[in-house]
């Protein structure tokens, strides 16, 4: 095990080093971009054994390592906020077709090129897992647990990990390396399901078939492949903290400082760093609120947030991103999480959209006033621009 | 509301029909609606669509499950079952053939019409292209709409002389119609031919698509394999006998192989009904 | 080049499992039968939307309809990774997917000259939606996109010379081929097949329902198609050796052509002239080049 103090995008490439990738494609999109050089500059170095594709746009990237991953070979690629849009059409395919290829999204919202989540949150409807991760430490670790999750044969379904541009892409960290050898142990050579190698391929398969009986059928079997999840993303993030001596909360979830909490607010990405350090600030002065990073937005960590919920008196809900017209993913997932469960108010606060720069005080802000809902007292408007 | 289906294949003009008797129909005040039912609709594929008739809007958008009538353009799907299957009680099928009602296997409480819309058409549109040849004859047996609306709705799809063809078309079916008889069978056999063509995929036996089928003479047959090698369907099996074979469920009667023939060993001929 | 064969020496193993859906008389779905009895098994077919001509006895990959390029590149790269090499990145795509939606991949994966074979069987429209124009549909004729009517007659454009924009790739391997001359189609694929890098051949596959003719005379129209010069056999290799296979005394006028197929009923004496001028130009420069046995891009 070793370390280095490295950027972001670095931390991303080296755990697709230790994943053991094999095909790699990307097209170069800022904040992406770096990741594609060190993945060619470990290429040409000959570094580890993989192929790496230049390719002329991001949708090529897609379906490159789409049919690399269904081949047979485990893959990788990554983009930001239009890249990721312009992957729109065969990124659905990927999950249709169950194939457990691991994507990293540099956010980059889509309106311009600072950070926020609206890249990632707009492909909501794509039926990958999506996860959300706040530090360069965490990009490795999940990078190489992504594998494991999506090969898992209960799942068998892409995920796709968002990581903020620049504050945390561009932004060095100290970051341990685990050894080859013991990331080995934690994650088996990849078997593609089925295989579509000519005599090994089932011949029922040749023809396109005359589609199901119920064409609802396929919609039913990916939900719930990917409502499992959850019980899968349990698994690996346990077992690595056994491994490896690093936790993210369940892997769902990661608490800070919610056990006597009143009041609790959630974030995602390096937002939910800088929570921390506000709840910190905020229990220092006395009041209990506590935070919960939500690391996985897909599947929802429904049934954290219902135990959670029986204990607090008010959520206060951040998202850095909002579907015009309809508001912010995160606050709408948890009100219909807890609806049939009456208990906390559960405010809302849009922070960071068009990388706006989010401060520890502004967060303050948004505990005191969930504070103030968990204590019965009246807070406006219920969602609110921070 | 009155619920009609109509079978044809690809390229016979089943859809146009629909859209006939739903225009007619609101030329009678009344309200209509055609609904297509798109498969891989390939030219010679059997297709289906289907029409409402009612009083008020047509609002329901699923498919006809149960029609009132059941209309058959193509004269060997006429003889398939599946153009019986699930009409109401009491309801009429009407096939284009030039056999008599009596003479239909069509089994089911149905009564059953013929016209020979396909003679009709040669001798009135020089084409055999029924879909309005037999709407005449539809008319008649079912009393559903007036011919007068029928023909002023072939005149929005077929102006001019072409149209006046058509409305000669329907006026001679609608005198020529036999029938509608009780069905003589009441049960059909278990056995069901695959009529439908619906997504893509490998389809089980396309004999039914043959209006034409090859006829191999083995004693001009030089065995040049031309037919062979240029069968889209590869329906001529090459022999140790050194001839082609042909595979009744897969050759379509396109008619590739007698015009590619050098030696004219092939010929075309009509399939018996 | 490839090595002409004899019909004796077309392999009697079919790859295809039938029937399929084609239309009766479909171009298309004997293109797909001679290039895979070309290509024997050990191959995975890749396809992208379009009509569903036949279907063969492969493993099957997909991907959306401008992702054929990417698609083969992928499958390509992941065999060579878990060292499958023996196994042939195939993709049998219609014009729409390689002209036009698909052209941008494809030309992609074309100048990373990956190694991959990709067989376009030309219709010369966007047939399984119904007869649309695409780049592939020659001038005049008529399609549902393009018409006829006092604003319109027909194509407007003429075709896109599609093979040799893929020849100024530089690519080891580019030819045209017909469905009416199998075993030139078949000894191009069986070339095709066993070298490296990317490759590409061009079938014209004449649509009974699209261009609006017999569907006995499929193979008569291709066969004029070539012998009138409006669809030139030839080979091409690394953008620069050039070899016509079709070479006869004269060309058939192209009239011969045209007048089967109602898709080019409407032109008049001028416009087929205009055509007849067209590919009788081209004709020489081609002829030019198989001289010297080399083309200029």
């Amino acid at each position: 095990m070793s370390y280095e103090v490295m950027v972001g995008n670095k931390a991303c490439a080296t755990g697709v080093k230790l994943a053991r990738v094999k095909v790699a494609s990307a097209f170069p999109i800022t904040p992406q971009t770096t990741i594609t050089e060190y993945l060619s500059d470990m290429y040409a170095a000959g570094e580890f054994d993989f192929d790496f594709v230049n390719v002329e746009g991001e949708l090529t990237s897609q379906v490159v390592v789409q049919a690399a991953t269904a081949v047979g070979a485990r893959s990788f690629t990554c983009t930001s906020g239009p890249g990721l849009l312009y992957m729109h059409h065969p990124m659905q395919e990927t999950a249709s077709k169950r194939l457990p290829l691991v994507m990293a999204v540099v956010h980059r919202g889509v309106k311009g090129m600072q950070p926020d989540h609206s890249d990632l949150m707009s492909q909501q409807w794509q039926g990958w897992i999506h996860m959300y991760v706040e530090n360069a430490q965490e990009i490795l670790d999940t990078c190489v647990m992504a594998y494991k999750i999506a090969e898992d044969k209960r799942i068998r379904l892409p995920v796709a990990f968002g990581y903020d541009g620049y504050v945390l892409s561009y932004t060095a960290e100290p970051v341990e390396i685990p050894a080859q050898e013991e990331i080995d142990k934690f994650l088996p050579p990849y078997k593609p399901m089925p295989s579509i190698l000519p005599g090994e391929a089932d011949p029922a398969t040749f023809a396109r078939g005359f589609g199901d009986a119920d064409p609802q059928k396929p919609w039913k079997i990916h939900h719930e492949a990917a409502l499992m999840a959850e019980t899968v993303i349990k698994e690996v993030f346990a077992d690595w903290a056994k491994r490896f001596g690093r936790s993210y909360g369940n892997g769902m979830i990661e608490p800070y400082r919610i056990d006597d909490a009143e009041a609790v607010i959630t974030a995602m990405g390096t937002i939910a760093g800088s929570a921390m350090s506000a709840v910190d600030k905020l229990r220092a002065d006395g009041k209990k609120v506590g935070l919960v990073k939500i690391r996985s937005f897909l599947p929802f960590p429904r049934t954290d947030f219902r135990e959670i919920a029986k204990k607090i008196g008010a959520f206060g809900i951040i998202d850095r991103s909002c579907q015009p017209g309809m508001g912010g993913p995160t606050w709408h997932q948890m009100r219909s999480t807890l609806y049939d469960q009456p208990g906390p108010q559960i405010l809302g606060f849009y922070a960071g959209l068009g990388g706006k720069e989010v401060r520890v005080d502004d967060i303050v802000k948004i505990g005191e006033k969930t504070l103030k809902a968990a204590r019965g007292e009246k807070v406006e408007p219920l969602v609110d621009w921070v | 509301m009155i619920e009609i289906r109509l079978h044809g294949r690809g390229g016979q003009g089943a859809v146009t029909a629909s859209r006939i008797l739903a225009t007619a129909a609101y030329e009678e005040g009344k309200y209509s609606q055609a609904i297509p039912m798109y498969g891989t609709e390939r030219r010679g594929a059997p297709l289906v669509a289907y029409v409402r008739i009612d009083e008020k809007r047509v609002r329901e958008r699923e498919l006809v499950h149960t029609p009132d009538y059941s209309l058959c353009m193509d004269t060997l799907l006429g003889m398939q079952q599946a153009v019986a299957d699930n009409v109401k009680p009491g309801g009429v099928v009407l096939l284009n053939t030039p056999k008599n009602p009596e003479e239909s296997e069509l089994a089911g409480n149905i009564k059953i019409a013929t016209v020979d819309a396909t003679s009709i058409a040669l001798e009135t549109l020089g084409r055999p292209i029924t879909n309005t040849a037999i709407l005449g004859a539809f008319v008649k047996v079912t009393g559903v709409l007036k011919v007068e609306s029928i023909n002023k709705a072939i005149l929005k799809y077929y102006p001019g002389r072409v149209g006046e063809m058509n409305i000669a078309a329907v006026k001679k079916s609608y005198e020529l119609v036999k029938g509608p008889v009780q069905a003589k069978n009441k049960e059909a056999p278990q056995v069901k031919a695959d009529l439908y063509v619906d997504g893509y995929g490998v389809l089980k036996d396309v004999s039914s698509w043959r209006v034409f089928t090859p006829k191999i003479d083995e004693s001009k047959c030089t065995g040049c394999k031309t037919c062979w090698i240029f069968c889209p369907e590869n329906a001529l099996e090459w022999g140790e006998d050194k001839k082609p074979h042909m595979v009744s469920r897969v050759c379509k009667g396109c008619g590739l192989c007698a015009n590619e023939c050098p030696v004219k060993a092939i010929e075309m001929v009509r399939v018996e009904i | 080049m490839s090595q002409r064969i004899t019909r004796a020496q077309i392999p009697l193993e079919e790859m295809t499992i039938v029937p399929g859906s084609a239309c009766q008389g479909c171009g298309a779905a004997l293109a797909s039968r001679l290039t895979f009895k070309a290509l024997g098994p050990n191959v995975i077919r890749h396809g992208i939307p379009c009509c569903p001509d036949a279907v063969t006895k492969h493993p099957r990959a997909g991907a959306v309809f401008e992702g054929g390029g990417a698609s083969l590149t992928g499958t390509a790269r992941g065999l060579k990774a878990i060292g499958r090499t023996d196994i042939k990145a195939v993709g049998f795509f219609g014009d729409g997917g390689v002209y036009d939606i698909g052209f941008q991949g494809l030309s992609a994966a074309a100048e990373r000259n990956e190694n991959i074979l990709v067989i376009c069987k030309d219709n010369e429209a966007y047939m399984n939606t119904g007869n649309q124009r695409s780049s592939g549909t020659p001038k005049y004729a008529e399609t549902s996109t393009n018409p006829i009517g006092p604003r319109s007659r027909g194509k407007e454009t003429q075709k896109k010379n599609v093979p040799m924009i893929f020849a100024a790739h530089y690519v080891p391997y580019i030819a045209t081929a017909s469905v009416a001359f199998p075993e030139d189609l078949i000894a191009k694929v069986k070339y095709a097949r066993d070298l490296e890098g990317f490759r590409m051949i061009i079938i014209q596959s004449p649509c009974p329902v699209g261009w609006n003719f017999d569907s006995a005379k499929t193979i008569e129209v291709a066969r004029t198609g070539v012998q009138s010069g409006m669809w030139p056999l030839y080979e091409i290799e690394n953008g620069t050796s050039f070899k016509l296979n079709y070479k006869p005394k004269e060309l058939k006028p192209v009239v011969e052509y045209l007048k089967p197929q109602r898709r080019f009923r409407h032109m008049t004496e001028a416009e087929v002239n205009e055509i007849q001028t067209y590919v009788a130009e081209r004709w020489q420069k081609l002829v030019k080049a198989d001289e010297v046995h080399q083309v200029i891009i």
